[in-house]
């Protein structure tokens, strides 16, 4: 496991160990170092000390040829386990008393020259004797094995590996006593925090242990699981507001719709009493027409001498309203077949559409020059029977009431706007009156006069209903006087 | 080298008579004394007056002691040896060897000397018992010491605790 996942016990006490571990080990370290390098000169030292007093106690024996003394003096070292053999030498270097820890030891026959040095495995020596600074009396050989110094090193590097150990153990159980202050309030923290989480319990809150760091941290902690429970709290509030509010509305919105349902079914129901009412009564109504044009004209033909100027201009305009009558109840007529016949939705080209209309008007009305503007390429879906009517009535509306202009312009053309394709047909004649433009479309309604342009009131009616079958809609902009604009999509 | 002369050393005293040996020995432990007693220092009023060693009576040595102390010193003091034939010869003194011929005379030789810080040695038998201060005993081809402590002790002369390990101490007969 990566050393940044350990848990914090486990680190703490790791750091409190290696910590004492390696003061301890660097300790011992420079203790046995330092023992292994003075080692040698604490042996020298040793042994020359020894020496000097075994040569201070030897000099009699030795100026005065007392051997047994002087092997007595030498005696004295076998309480010494290191010490290997040592040998007195006269002046003449001979030699004078002898000491053999193994008697196989072997002892120089004559002495060397003054000194120590390692030899063998040994440390041997040769000191002088002489009482105090005087004549020198003799030699003194000692020779001792260099256990004594490595029994002290092993020994002290024991010690120091039982204090290591030792000491080892001693810091992992302090380190895991202690460790725990600082641990124990993470750890709990932790334990919070993941009880939180896992059971979304907002209520609860952390212990505080202490003053410190930790506990400004736990502290913080708490107040954040308030925070965050109180706008638990609001949120929720909010919700179920919310749903009451969500549930009201779709109440109305259902309610409204189901007012629409049925308003819509009352006008489609009303719409096609209509129509049938429509066209039963434009039929109805035509035969007394052709009854009263037809009669008018036998009159008028047959009986035109009795009738005198004022009679024949009586009949006369008879049947110029009767003929008025008849295209009010063909335009009637129209509008309810629009209502009832078959709808094909196919491409249609308007803007031909629109030049073929503008042919026909023109060659019905040589003497008045208008100036037809239409856009090329128009082209919409929908039933070419009914839009040829919707353009016819349009563009022939804009013929007309140019009629007063010095230069009557009527254009056909498309804009795009908001993502859809809206159609116009503008002119610049007499115009209306904003105020009326609810009225411009309903039937029978006319804004203008018989005696200013003539017309039954019923084409933009039909233009409408037109309209509304292919799903679009249709309106109007124009100022008295400054011309018209009708706007319409499919 | 050193083992030649070591050779030719042992040689020489080969070569010798015992005798002559012996005296060898004997007076190389004259010149040893020096370094273990400690005389009064009524007696050094000079720490470089030389120390002398006398002989009373036959000199045994021959040239032997006079080459051994020849260049040695004790401390600052050098030595120098001198012959006597009668003990009223003797004045400044501090050591005085007995020779065999005196045997005879030790008793008034010791009396003549008596409270003077003299340290007196000898060869003859009974010497520490009639109040000599060292004897010189013969055993086996050994010079052995025999210390008459008081008699030394008497005239306020040191002897070093380490000379009398290697000797004999013995208690003057008493009279």
């Amino acid at each position: 496991m990566a050393l940044r996942d350990w848990p914090i016990k486990r680190k703490l006490t790791a750091l409190l160990l290696l910590t004492s571990g390696l003061v301890l080990l660097l300790t011992s370290a420079a203790f046995v170092t330092y023992q292994v390098v003075t080692f040698r000169q604490t042996m020298r030292d040793n042994l020359s000390t020894r020496a000097r007093l075994l040569a201070a106690n030897s000099t009699a024996s030795l100026a005065f040829a007392n051997d047994a003394d002087a092997t007595e003096v030498l005696s004295a070292l076998k309480s010494d386990p290191h010490m290997v053999a040592a040998a007195l030498y006269d002046q003449n270097g001979h030699v004078f008393a002898t000491y053999r820890a193994d008697p196989a030891a072997d002892i120089p026959a004559t002495p060397q020259p003054d000194g120590y040095r390692f030899e063998r495995g040994r440390l041997i020596g040769f000191a002088p004797v002489a009482q105090q600074e005087n004549a020198r009396l003799g030699t003194l050989y000692l020779a001792s094995d260099t256990e004594a110094v490595s029994d002290a090193l092993r020994l002290s590097g024991i010690i120091a590996l039982a204090v290591l150990a030792i000491a080892l153990l001693a810091a992992y159980a302090l380190a895991a006593a202690l460790q725990g202050r600082i641990s124990a309030p993470v750890l709990v923290l932790a334990q919070t925090a993941a009880a939180v989480s896992e059971h979304q319990d907002y209520s609860v809150r952390a212990p505080k242990l202490g003053d410190d760091e930790l506990g400004k941290l736990t502290d913080a902690f708490n107040q954040m699981l308030g925070r965050i429970e109180e706008q638990k709290q609001e949120l929720q509030q909010y919700a179920t507001e919310l749903e009451q509010r969500v549930a009201e509305r779709t109440r109305e919105l259902e309610q409204s719709n189901e007012a629409l349902r049925r308003n819509a079914a009352e006008l489609a129901a009303s719409n096609d009493e209509l129509d049938a009412f429509a066209y039963s009564v434009s039929h109805d109504l035509r035969a007394p027409l052709r009854s009263i044009d037809g009669f008018s004209q036998v009159l008028l033909e047959d009986f035109a001498a009795q009738l005198g100027d004022a009679g024949r201009d009586s009949l006369q305009r008879v049947r110029a309203a009767s003929q008025r009558m008849a295209t009010l109840i063909d335009d009637l007529l129209k509008l309810a077949r629009v209502a009832r016949a078959e709808f094909r939705i196919e491409r249609v080209d308007l803007s031909t559409l629109a030049r073929e209309i503008v042919s026909d008007i023109q060659r019905a009305t040589p003497d008045r020059h208008v100036d037809f503007a239409i856009t090329p390429g128009l082209e919409a879906q929908g039933d070419s029977r009914l839009l040829r009517v919707v353009l016819d009535n349009l563009l022939r509306n804009g013929w007309k009431y140019t009629g007063r202009q010095l230069a009557p312009r009527v254009e056909f053309t498309a804009e795009d706007k908001n993502g859809g394709r809206v159609f116009l047909i503008r002119d610049n004649g007499a115009g209306f009156d904003m105020q009326y433009v609810d009225k411009l479309f309903g039937v029978f309604q006319r804004l203008h006069s018989a005696a200013e342009f003539e017309g039954t009131g019923v084409g933009l009616a039909t233009v409408r209903r037109i309209i509304s079958r292919h799903g679009g809609r249709i309106w109007a902009e124009s100022a008295v006087d400054q011309g018209a604009t009708f706007y319409f999509t499919l | 080298m050193a083992f030649l002369i070591t050779v030719l050393a042992s040689a020489q005293l080969l070569v010798q008579t015992p005798r002559a040996s012996e005296h060898h020995v004997k007076a190389v432990f004259l010149f040893n004394f020096a370094q273990f007693v400690e005389w009064p220092a009524a007696n050094t009023q000079d720490m470089r007056a030389p120390l002398i060693i006398g002989i009373l009576g036959d000199d045994p040595f021959g040239s032997i002691l006079d080459e051994i102390v020849r260049g040695e010193r004790i401390g600052a003091r050098p030595f120098e040896v001198r012959r006597y034939r009668q003990v009223a010869d003797i004045e400044a003194c501090n050591l005085v060897f007995i020779s065999r011929s005196e045997v005879a005379r030790i008793p008034q030789i010791l009396e003549a000397l008596r409270n003077r810080p003299i340290l007196t040695v000898s060869e003859g038998n009974d010497f520490a018992k009639q109040g000599g201060m060292i004897q010189f005993v013969n055993d086996k081809n050994r010079i052995r010491l025999r210390v008459n402590l008081e008699a030394a002790q008497a005239v306020n002369l040191t002897i070093s605790s380490k000379l009398l390990r290697v000797a004999e101490i013995v208690r003057p007969a008493r009279r």
